[in-house]
């Protein structure tokens, strides 16, 4: 080379030179690893609660803070909204912010991720419960113990649910009209709701989907499998937690319960289950129903308030949604998930859980009690964008300019179906979650399709629940 | 050679390569270093040069090679970010090459490929020869602008738009389909309507960069050479294919590595449009590098992963160049 300033040999030296100066500055940075909390002004003292954005609107998060402050001056408080479609990508963006350094002291975490959390990154809140027991005795007296047994791991508490969602079905007033029916009972069948779609369908034209259903752990298939006394994974539960149920629980509400919820060995291939996606297949078959990929959440308020939709199971947190669309109490309503074999529905809780990485776990718990406390949860929640888990807030006034008309459904899915329990979630679930949802997109694409599908999915879920988290 | 003197693009003449060649002789080098005579090259000006390198080299090995080596480093160990890395040699690569999802992922992303960058190619092409044709200065600016304004966006939130727009039961392009007879299309519910879509969507988005790069290319080619073939009596195909296609090879294998490179890491538009589905028909490499490492905490086998794509990619570039010496052209 003639007209260069600098030879081809002299250039690879010089750049083997950079790379390995640069090598020796990432061995010497990783030796004592730098982290984004090594960024002046970034750890400043403050407890950091990291939500999920769009949990609590603004004006809810900053009533949050102010109201914390004027409880606790002493205790500095940064709320960090983390941005997510759903809960899995939300637990995937903490899980990076932990990974750079920047672990939050709390986490706003449902049941999705409780046992992801409790196994690997939580702090049980047994020790601070204990202690501050007299001042949580209204708490627990007004929480249903389904839902704290929710948030419990091999026997601790790991979070005080604040609000939950069990998955009742809600009804599109005019298209019922049209199709010439009534609401149905409480005590409705699949049998009955099989019924009422197709009238749906047959007075509602084809560009009209009678159901409307998701294709995820909560609200999508488990439902329907709850309904027929099955469940993804062979559920248990964990020894211990009498601390807790004999000190805040009457005999009545503590028979039975235990120190949380185990999920274990797979049921995909079970004929139950089969069972289910038979069903399910059939109503796909029929076009009564979306398909599995074609559901999301997304564009459902639109849809059913415009009466493209008729029928789509959903928890409390649709009445805000609905009622922000223009629909106005009389024009939908809600009923229990129709029962098959059982009337048993599922749930999902959430609540604030404690990282192993604070070092401030004392402020921490003052905040946890502090959002468990009713008029706190008045303010978080008064855009009826969730149920609150607290059964005296659940009421007439609530609903009243929200609507549902039969707003009872909520709270009673638990009161009076004691059985509901938490959607399937093992330390592992988000791997059985995307198994779930991709196998259940197989298994409806074709009425054959379903029992090859889900012996893949038991044996992809095996593998899953074998992997040590 | 003299500095003044413009080098043609792409691989240099063959005296030059072949003058290289005769390097145990050392004449080549002596010869270089008596025309180097007349160059500056004091210590200070080589110094200068290595100041104005730095920064790109130094940004080269800090946000590449080190990333890679890292990544390398990594795939050989088990890590889930909450505990220290551990040791796993070749494990998590015998874990991904049997495992079905990865193999199918590796499918997937090479017919997402073929198709994505053919039909990126077609179109880009065609529009830039459309445009450049006759037509007014600004109605070619409209259609510049046009064509290019998709690649500003951000692919999810088109991505999310399309997924809108390809509702089987609520989206408009099924609502048009069905005014002209047509049967709803199961676009993101069944394996070909569901990859059709994702490559629709990223074709959309990604064209304007062909095209541009084609519309520079096009402008390049001097204008007499198409008036000789008109005098010849050439009709209009016939002088794209013997004159406009060969002088803009070039161009075209620009347009191909940078084409073939993305589309090898495709992501947002899968993910955001059928998350992969149905069953894993549009599931791509890079989404199982991120479920694998984001979702299940198994950076180790995500980096294996990553490392397997980067050769993929590497091969690929690789043939691409190989094959180019026989058919890209340079005037």
């Amino acid at each position: 080379m003639t007209d260069s300033l600098l030879s081809r040999r002299a250039l690879m030296r010089y750049g083997a030179y950079g790379a390995g100066a640069a090598a020796l500055a990432g061995v010497a940075a990783g030796w004592d690893r730098l982290t984004a909390a090594d960024i002046p002004g970034r750890d400043d003292g403050s407890l950091v609660i990291a939500t999920l954005g769009s949990a609590f609107n603004p004006e809810a998060q900053r009533a949050l803070r102010d109201g914390f402050r004027e409880v606790h001056p002493d205790i500095r408080i940064r709320i960090n909204p983390v941005q997510a479609y759903d809960w899995s990508d939300f637990f995937s963006k903490i899980l990076t912010q932990i990974a750079a350094g920047t672990a939050p002291d709390l986490v706003y975490v449902a049941t999705e991720g409780v046992q992801l959390f409790a196994r690997r990154l939580g702090v049980p809140l047994d020790r601070w419960a204990k202690r501050d027991a007299a001042e949580l005795r209204t708490y627990f007296a007004d929480v249903h113990p389904s839902l704290v047994e929710s948030m419990m791991y091999e026997g601790s508490l790991h979070q005080l649910p604040v609000e939950f969602n069990a998955a009742d079905m809600y009804l599109n007033s005019r298209v019922l009209e049209r199709a010439g029916a009534d609401l149905p009972d409480d005590d409705w069948t699949h049998d009955d709701f099989t019924t009422l779609l197709r009238a749906m369908k047959r007075s509602n034209g084809d560009r009209f989907t009678p159901y409307f259903w998701t294709n995820r752990l909560w609200g999508g298939v488990v439902p329907w499998l709850f309904a027929n006394d099955t469940n993804l994974l062979t559920e248990s539960k964990a020894p211990g937690g009498d601390w807790l149920w004999n000190s805040f629980y009457p005999e009545a509400q503590r028979r039975g319960r235990g120190g949380g919820y185990r999920w274990t060995t797979p049921l995909a291939d079970s004929d139950r289950v089969a069972e289910v996606y038979d069903y399910l297949s059939s109503l796909v078959q029929e076009d009564l129903c979306t398909r599995p990929e074609g559901g999301d959440g997304r564009n459902l308020v639109g849809v059913f308030s415009t009466g493209r939709v008729g029928v789509t199971p959903a928890g409390g947190f649709w009445a805000g949604g609905l009622h922000q669309a223009g629909m106005k109490p009389a024009d939908y309503d809600v009923r229990y998930f129709p029962r098959r074999r059982t009337r048993r529905h599922q749930f999902g809780a959430a609540g604030y859980a404690m990282l192993r990485t604070s070092k401030m776990r004392d402020e921490a718990w003052e905040f946890i009690k502090y959002t468990a406390r009713k008029d706190v949860m008045t303010q978080l929640f008064a855009a009826n964008q969730t149920t609150p888990a607290r059964r005296s807030m659940v009421d007439e006034a609530r609903y009243r300019e929200t609507g549902p008309a039969h707003w009872q459904v909520f709270y009673d899915t638990l009161d009076k179906i004691p059985t509901s329990g938490p959607i399937p979630a093992p330390p592992q679930v988000n791997e059985v979650e995307q198994l779930l949802i991709k196998h259940t997109g197989t298994a409806l694409a074709s009425p054959g399709a379903v029992r090859p599908a889900l012996r893949r999915l038991q044996g992809d879920l095996e593998k899953a629940m074998e992997r040590e988290v | 050679m003299t500095n003044t003197e413009i080098r043609p693009v792409g691989p240099e003449p063959a005296r030059t390569r072949k003058s290289r060649g005769n390097r145990r002789t050392g004449q080549t080098r002596k010869a270089s270093e008596s025309t180097a005579a007349t160059t500056i090259r004091t210590r200070g000006t080589r110094l200068l040069a290595v100041l104005f390198l730095a920064p790109t080299v130094v940004g080269i090995v800090v946000f590449t090679v080190v990333p890679i080596v890292g990544s390398v480093v990594l795939s050989l160990f088990q890590w889930d970010v909450i505990d220290d890395p551990r040791w796993a040699g070749a494990a998590n690569y015998r874990e991904i090459l049997t495992d079905s999802t990865v193999l199918v992922s590796f499918r997937n992303t090479l017919v997402f490929m073929a198709l994505a960058v053919a039909l990126q190619l077609l179109i880009a092409l065609v529009l830039a020869i459309a445009v450049n044709g006759r037509m007014p200065k600004w109605l070619r600016s409209v259609f510049r602008s046009a064509f290019f304004f998709p690649l500003v966006l951000s692919a999810a939130s088109i991505s999310v738009v399309m997924k809108y727009l390809f509702n089987q039961d609520f989206g408009p392009v099924n609502w048009l389909l069905g005014t002209v007879g047509i049967p709803s299309v199961p676009w993101l519910t069944s394996e070909n309507g569901a990859m059709a879509a994702v490559v629709l969507a990223y074709v959309w988005q990604q064209f304007g960069f062909s095209f541009l790069l084609f519309v520079g290319g096009l402008n390049t080619i001097p204008k007499e050479v198409h008036e000789a073939a008109s005098l010849d009596g050439a009709s209009g195909v016939r002088k794209h294919l013997a004159i406009t296609l060969p002088l803009l090879s070039p161009t075209l294998l620009v347009a191909s590595v940078v084409g073939i490179i993305n589309a090898l890491q495709v992501f947002e538009q899968p993910y955001v449009l059928t998350a992969g589905g149905p069953g894993d028909s549009t599931r791509t490499v890079v989404m199982v590098i991120y479920e694998t490492a984001f979702e299940q905490l198994r950076f180790g086998e995500a980096s294996a992963v990553g490392v397997l794509l980067f050769a993929l990619i590497m091969a690929v570039t690789a043939l691409q160049f190989r094959l180019s010496r026989r058919y890209v052209h340079y005037q």
